[in-house]
């Protein structure tokens, strides 16, 4: 059959890639050099992969070539950082946001009546707009009124560089002033609730025409909308009072579980983000589709802009979660349990004479949350009825919306999971990698290039690709700080480390002149 | 088009173009004059406004080189390159190394950022038929940021001057920017003009039309019998000619050739003059160069740290609501004007045509 | 009378910036079959389009069951018991047989439900039931394609050109099986074949330049030589 034949052909060619590589591994190294080796490209690879497959899964369904893919990575691990390190920000945050959101969700309540009132032609035209600037008027205000406890990257003392130093000795806690609560806080509130309403009702303004939902529907809807307003107004006032108890709380847990919380609200705020990009400055551009690549250009842009004016310039570290950050006794520890006891930072293998040092945080847990990540986005796409809609879609989206399917709601679910993967893999790369301005772009690139190696809009691609990216890199800087024989040249040539994105990047180009399509991608 | 033998006519439909140039042209003496210089004290290249001002033409000009150059591939022929910053570039360091490093002259220059041109478009062809739409992207993004990493490493810093820049290349006295500025922007103005002259024939001539035609619909021109290869083909070389051109330009003018104008970042700036100008239109690259320009500088006098905030924000704004630039948004009104003014005629029963 | 279960008045549709539709106005009995014939480019598939919301109509209304559907969104057309099955056998490829009938499940259970009678009148899905949807052949695509307009409770069913492509025998097998499912449903149909039309439609609507020209009974048309060849070309 000439499909197997196709897919043996692209696997034959990853093994002998591979077998190669191996060979070639071996050959040259000690055996505890190239398992080091191996276990970071997996690391590469596994962070590669996060920002990968949420960006091909992306442009499969909906053609969007999200070039600000790179820059949501970036700034998934600056929110996580700052959840993390400040989690009295993050706390702070909470009830404005809430607010806001609360105020919005409100938009179905205001359709129904909007019907009932008769406005003159005009005036219905221009007054959403004018709610619209109300919106952004009071929501500036507001948000200008309510006090956050946050750093300033100007001054060196309170800068970010200084938290995380303080992080890492436990000063965290002590160098807090909390910031005031109080009536004009309370006020900020509800002028951000107020223009949350605002913006809801605008829209719903804006949305008139686009045609009425049935009245069982659209009652459904409004119980929907009040309840959840209610709760989240609720949960909001809960929090901003119970503002310092909870800040004491979180800066009390382990280090460890404090992670978690910044991989889980990075994550969410990646997937925020994403439907917020999607369904207000994306979706308008479906017909133009050139301009959507400037428009997601321009968004990398503002994105990183906005990142040097929140953080600064320069880049700081991401301090290591208790677990993985041990290094007195017992340590390096020589088992996963001696780990577990000891909470160590690296872990001592042991090859014949050789004993490598494997550190746990880069090359075990990050391999590992990228396994996970691959099997469970691979069984979303497979086994339940949204990846099986994704999979349809990325074929016909039109004729998944004729079989009666909201594909611009599955549209901006899967935006929310593409950003959503690439926040993870931003906080994940914030212990390892550390943070800094230029990381979105690098990143963005290395993905570019495996999914040009895989095969663009092809899960397995996204993954054979990241792998592969992540094997040359390491292995190339690993031959640099070796020695590379070359015929013409007296001592070993040692590579400085740009040339290491070059190499991969032409090996991108040879294999798109070969294999347009890539490894796993179909034949257009 | 219809072109006219009487030259009236021609001059009337040119009256906008050369009402532009000889403004340009006499804009370095205007502005001496409003800041109290004499005509001789401008000729003699004088320090002051009028010696700014001219400074900023000259690269609002090699900026509109390379957008108009930019235009041709994507917004005329439609081939969706991100490499274009490394047409430029490739012109830039060429110029500097080969006058630097390897002591030749001027003409001597010329000849090889010409050939290197060539050469580059040649590299994007050997790709062209096999890739498209976003591959073709991506490979033109790959070669472009394999050019740039290597003129920042290490190994070549002795002739690049790696992250710092290309420095201290030495300027032939004849067109040298300090002492001979008012030389130089007139060399810069007459050749954008003689650039956009040139393209506005290519567009025009047979060879362009089939550009534009594979633009709209690739595969309609291949069965009408085009060997659409040759055609983009043709459209890359002149592209990266110019391109190199500008960047000959480029290195000089500046005091340092900056590894910035080899990054993808340099050919989102194009992109973004395409925008503002409207792609497609080639005079809109040309505005869309100025218009970038002075909003780049008067933005970062203004605002200073905020002023790239705020043009990320305009490129949003722009593409949003203005995708075909002001130019192109210009000239649809223009065209319903026409209309709305043929329809009129037609009501009254007078000839309107169509 | 009863009110016809679709109603197209008048409508007009622009693709891009071409005028496609000028004026077609379309009804459907509840119960029956009509068939749109009209030469290539007529306007015959951005009827059934424009019906569904695909390419909204700008000017003109759509009735169904009563109400006014022009101008919602296409899901939500569809999800009022509106099946469509699309020309050139528009199956999703990268799908099993089975996951191609689920996905157009608009309530859990609705292919279990209509399984019996599904794979009655294609017995051949059954057999092909894991397969992946690109090893189909071309008959078995459009059974496929047709089936999957069956699985949730449609009122109405659009059918594009059901016998384009196939092989003599394979155009009976589906005639039969959309003559034994317009027992239970209405359909409007597409097709260019005026056998397969004639022997299938009992009404028929022609469309000529995006303007529906003649409609009548099925039968008195078989015999008007002059209109099949004015407006079919076809003898």
């Amino acid at each position: 059959m000439p499909t197997a034949l196709r897919k043996n052909r692209t696997q034959l060619i990853i093994l002998a890639i591979l077998a190669l590589l191996l060979f070639m591994a071996i050959q040259g190294m000690s055996t505890k050099d190239w398992v080091v080796t191996l276990l970071r490209a997996l690391s590469v690879g596994a962070i590669t992969f996060l920002v990968a497959s949420g960006f091909s899964i992306i442009l499969g369904l909906m053609d969007v070539l999200n070039l600000a893919h790179g820059t949501l990575f970036m700034i998934g691990a600056y929110v996580g950082w700052s959840a993390y390190v400040r989690p009295d920000t993050l706390i702070d945050l909470l009830p404005p946001l809430a607010l806001l959101l609360a105020g919005f969700l409100l938009g179905p309540i205001w359709s129904n009546w909007l019907e009932r009132l008769a406005w003159g032609s005009r005036r219905r035209h221009l007054w959403p707009w004018a709610g619209l600037i109300l919106a952004l008027a009071l929501l500036w205000i507001a948000a200008g009124k309510f006090p956050v406890a946050i750093w300033h990257a100007q001054e060196y003392t309170d800068s970010p560089i200084v938290w995380a130093q303080n992080f890492e000795r436990g000063l965290v806690a002590e160098s807090l002033t909390p910031a005031p609560r109080g009536g004009p806080a309370l006020l900020a509130l509800v002028g951000l609730l107020l223009a949350g309403v605002a913006a809801s009702l605008s829209l719903a303004g804006l949305r008139r025409r686009a045609g009425q939902m049935s009245g069982q529907v659209a009652a459904a809807a409004r119980r929907r909308a009040l309840i959840g307003c209610a709760l989240l107004a609720g949960l909001g006032l809960l929090i901003f009072l119970f503002d310092d108890t909870l800040t004491r709380f979180l800066l009390g847990l382990d280090t460890t579980l404090l992670f978690l919380i910044a991989i889980i609200v990075a994550t969410l705020a990646g997937a925020s983000l994403g439907a917020l990009m999607e369904s207000t400055l994306i979706r308008p551009l479906y017909e133009r589709p050139i301009y959507q690549i400037m428009l997601t250009f321009g968004l990398a842009f503002i994105g990183t802009e906005l990142v040097r004016a929140v953080w600064g310039r320069t880049g700081f570290t991401m301090p290591r979660p208790s677990l993985f950050a041990g290094t007195g006794d017992g340590c390096p520890a020589a088992s996963i349990g001696g780990w577990f006891t000891h909470k160590c930072s690296t872990i001592l293998l042991t090859f014949g004479e050789d004993t490598a040092r494997i550190r746990t945080y880069n090359e075990i847990f990050v391999i590992i949350v990228g396994l996970i990540v691959l099997v469970a986005v691979w069984l979303l796409l497979q086994r339940t009825r949204l990846g099986m809609i994704i999979r349809a879609g990325v074929q016909d989206s039109e004729m998944v919306e004729a079989l009666g399917i909201n594909v611009r709601r599955v549209f901006t679910l899967v935006f929310a999971l593409g950003v959503g993967l690439a926040a993870l893999g931003g906080v994940l790369a914030g212990p390892s990698m550390g943070l800094s301005d230029a990381m979105g772009a690098n990143l963005l690139l290395g993905a570019l290039i495996a999914l040009a190696i895989g095969g663009l809009t092809s899960y397995p691609g996204a993954a054979a690709g990241s792998l592969l990216v992540g094997l040359l890199q390491q292995f190339i800087i690993k031959y640099g700080q070796i020695g590379i024989n070359l015929p013409f040249l007296d001592a070993p040539f040692k590579p400085s480390p740009p040339l290491v994105p070059a190499s991969t990047i032409l090996l991108m180009v040879i294999i798109l002149l070969l294999m347009p399509q890539g490894l796993f991608g179909r034949r257009e | 088009m219809p072109t006219s033998s009487s030259p009236r006519t021609w001059l009337r439909s040119q009256l906008g173009l050369i009402l532009i140039v000889l403004a340009l042209a006499a804009l370095p003496f205007v502005i001496g004059l409003l800041n109290g210089q004499s005509i001789s004290d401008v000729l003699a290249n004088a320090k002051g406004n009028a010696k700014f001002i001219q400074g900023l033409m000259i690269e609002v000009f090699i900026l509109a080189i390379f957008a108009i150059s930019y235009d041709l591939i994507l917004g005329i022929t439609g081939l969706l390159s991100f490499g274009h910053a490394m047409f430029f570039a490739v012109g830039s360091y060429l110029t500097g190394v080969a006058l630097k490093s390897f002591g030749w002259s001027l003409g001597q220059t010329i000849l090889a950022v010409l050939a290197a041109g060539v050469i580059q478009a040649l590299l994007f062809g050997i790709v062209l038929p096999r890739v498209k739409g976003i591959t073709f992207a991506l490979v033109t993004l790959g070669l472009a940021s394999v050019f740039d990493i290597l003129i920042k490493t290490r190994e070549l810093g002795e002739y690049t001057g790696s992250d710092v820049g290309l420095q201290g290349i030495p300027r032939p006295p004849i067109l040298d920017p300090t002492d001979q500025r008012l030389r130089f922007y007139f060399v810069a103005l007459a050749f954008t003009l003689l650039v956009f002259l040139l393209y506005k024939r290519f567009v025009d001539s047979p060879t362009g039309r089939v550009c534009i035609a594979i633009r709209e619909n690739e595969n309609r021109a291949r069965m009408l019998g085009y060997n659409t290869f040759y055609f983009k083909l043709a459209a890359l070389t002149l592209s990266s000619l110019t391109a190199a051109m500008a960047g000959l330009l480029n290195a000089l003018y500046k005091p340092i050739v900056s590894p910035e104008i080899a990054g993808l970042g340099f050919t989102v700036d194009g992109l973004l003059m395409l925008l503002i100008g409207g792609m497609g239109t080639l005079s809109g690259a040309m505005v869309g160069a100025g218009i970038f320009r002075l909003l780049d500088f008067y933005f970062d006098r203004w605002f200073g740290e905020a002023s790239s905030f705020l043009i990320g924000g305009l490129y949003v704004l722009l593409v949003l609501f203005v995708p075909y630039g002001f130019v192109g948004a210009w000239r649809a009104r223009a065209l319903d004007f026409r209309r709305g003014r043929a329809r009129l005629l037609h009501l009254f029963g007078g000839r309107g045509g169509d | 009378m009863l009110s016809p279960l679709l109603s197209v008045q008048a409508i007009h549709t622009f693709i891009g910036q071409f005028h496609i539709l000028e004026g077609v106005s379309v009804e459907v009995p509840a119960g029956s079959i009509v068939a749109l014939l009209g030469r290539n480019g007529a306007g015959k598939t951005t009827t059934l389009k424009s019906i569904l919301g695909l390419t909204p109509p700008r000017q003109g209304k759509v009735l169904f069951d009563g109400q006014e559907i022009q101008g919602r969104r296409s899901f939500e057309i569809a999800a009022l018991g509106i099946g469509f099955v699309p020309e050139h056998r528009a199956i999703f490829r990268d799908l099993s047989v089975e996951e191609n009938l689920k996905i157009a499940e608009r309530n859990k259970g609705d292919l279990e439900r209509k399984a019996d009678f599904i794979f009655g009148l294609f017995p051949d899905l059954k057999r092909l039931i894991k397969l992946p949807g690109t090893n189909l052949s071309g008959g078995q695509q459009q059974m496929l394609a047709v089936a999957r307009a069956l699985v949730p409770d449609n009122k109405l069913l659009l059918i594009d050109e059901p016998s384009e492509g196939l092989a003599p025998v394979i155009i009976e097998s589906m005639m039969e099986a959309i003559r034994q499912l317009s027992a239970d449903s209405t359909v409007l149909l597409v097709e260019q074949n005026f056998l397969v039309a004639s022997r299938l439609a009992e009404t028929y609507v022609i469309i000529e330049e995006g303007r529906s020209v003649k409609s009548g009974s099925m039968k008195d048309l078989v015999d008007d030589k002059e209109t099949i060849y004015r407006y079919l070309g076809a003898a």
